[in-house]
């Protein structure tokens, strides 16, 4: 008891270490990253509260049923938790017969225009709404890595974290699906 | 399916203080990680309902053993 009462004094592995013997400590992981994921689970359902909500326990059960399988491999804890958030998302998308409307904010399209070159300056509503339609169309995975680097805002070392790849990997992997748009933009044309 | 659609109505993407406040809550979470693991782990003694079905069970095998004597 005493050591659970002095679970702050604990650094994060230590914490950790603790939890694969009593899940009790886990409560100390899940005070300190519930409001990370919340938001990033809300925002890829784009603002469904409830169900952000759902997800995100279940993506906690999840990391609690597995801590003892859980390796410190230098890599954020909060990385790991991204991983099962992630999975536990596009599960729920899978499982979904109809379509799970996302809304997405302007700006954030026009950034992925400037950087897929597409456009530097204004755009109209027309156009933002093509190239939504085109990055609807993407792979999967393709669009997964735009949501995480455009729509959530991540870092490139942030979602290299989360892929478990190099920075400069997940650099060129975005650049690849940049081009890619570039050019289906410009067929389109 | 998921399907982006612009957010033409201008909707809040990022959630409130009041909306992570309200979901936030490891005692739910212990309680139905504790639901989920240890179902079905239920000493047999304290689920009458098994116990019966068992029983029964055991009395038509031991019917139809004594009814082939």
């Amino acid at each position: 008891m005493a050591a659970k009462r002095n679970i702050t004094q604990h650094t994060e592995s230590e914490v950790i270490a603790l939890s694969k013997k009593d899940q009790s400590y886990f409560g100390a992981l899940y005070n300190k990253y519930f409001d990370q994921i919340f938001r990033f689970v809300f925002k890829r359902l784009g603002g469904d509260e409830d169900l952000a909500g759902d997800i995100t326990q279940q993506t906690f059960i999840k990391a609690m049923a597995n801590i003892e399988k859980y390796e410190d491999r230098g890599l954020p804890f909060s990385s790991w938790l991204y991983r099962i958030a992630q999975n536990e998302v596009s599960m729920h998308f899978r499982k979904l017969k109809k379509n799970f409307a996302v809304p997405i904010d302007e700006n954030r399209v026009i950034e992925v225009a400037v950087e897929a070159s597409l456009s530097t300056e204004y755009m109209t509503s027309d156009q933002q709404e093509q190239l939504v339609e085109m990055l609807n169309n993407l792979e999967g995975d393709h669009l997964d890595l735009i949501e995480l680097r455009f729509f959530q805002e991540m870092s490139f070392k942030q979602i290299a974290e989360i892929y478990k790849i190099s920075e400069a990997n997940a650099k060129m992997r975005t650049y690849r699906i940049l081009e890619r748009i570039n050019k289906m933009w410009k067929n389109d044309k | 399916m998921r399907k982006f659609t612009l957010n033409k109505d201008k909707k809040d993407l990022n959630p409130s203080e009041a909306q992570i406040k309200r979901q936030k809550d490891f005692s739910r979470l212990h309680h139905d990680y504790e639901k989920l693991t240890k179902r079905g782990k239920k000493p047999l003694f304290r689920d009458p309902k098994m116990f019966l079905f068992l029983l029964v069970i055991a009395i038509i095998l031991l019917l139809v053993f004594l009814g082939e004597i």
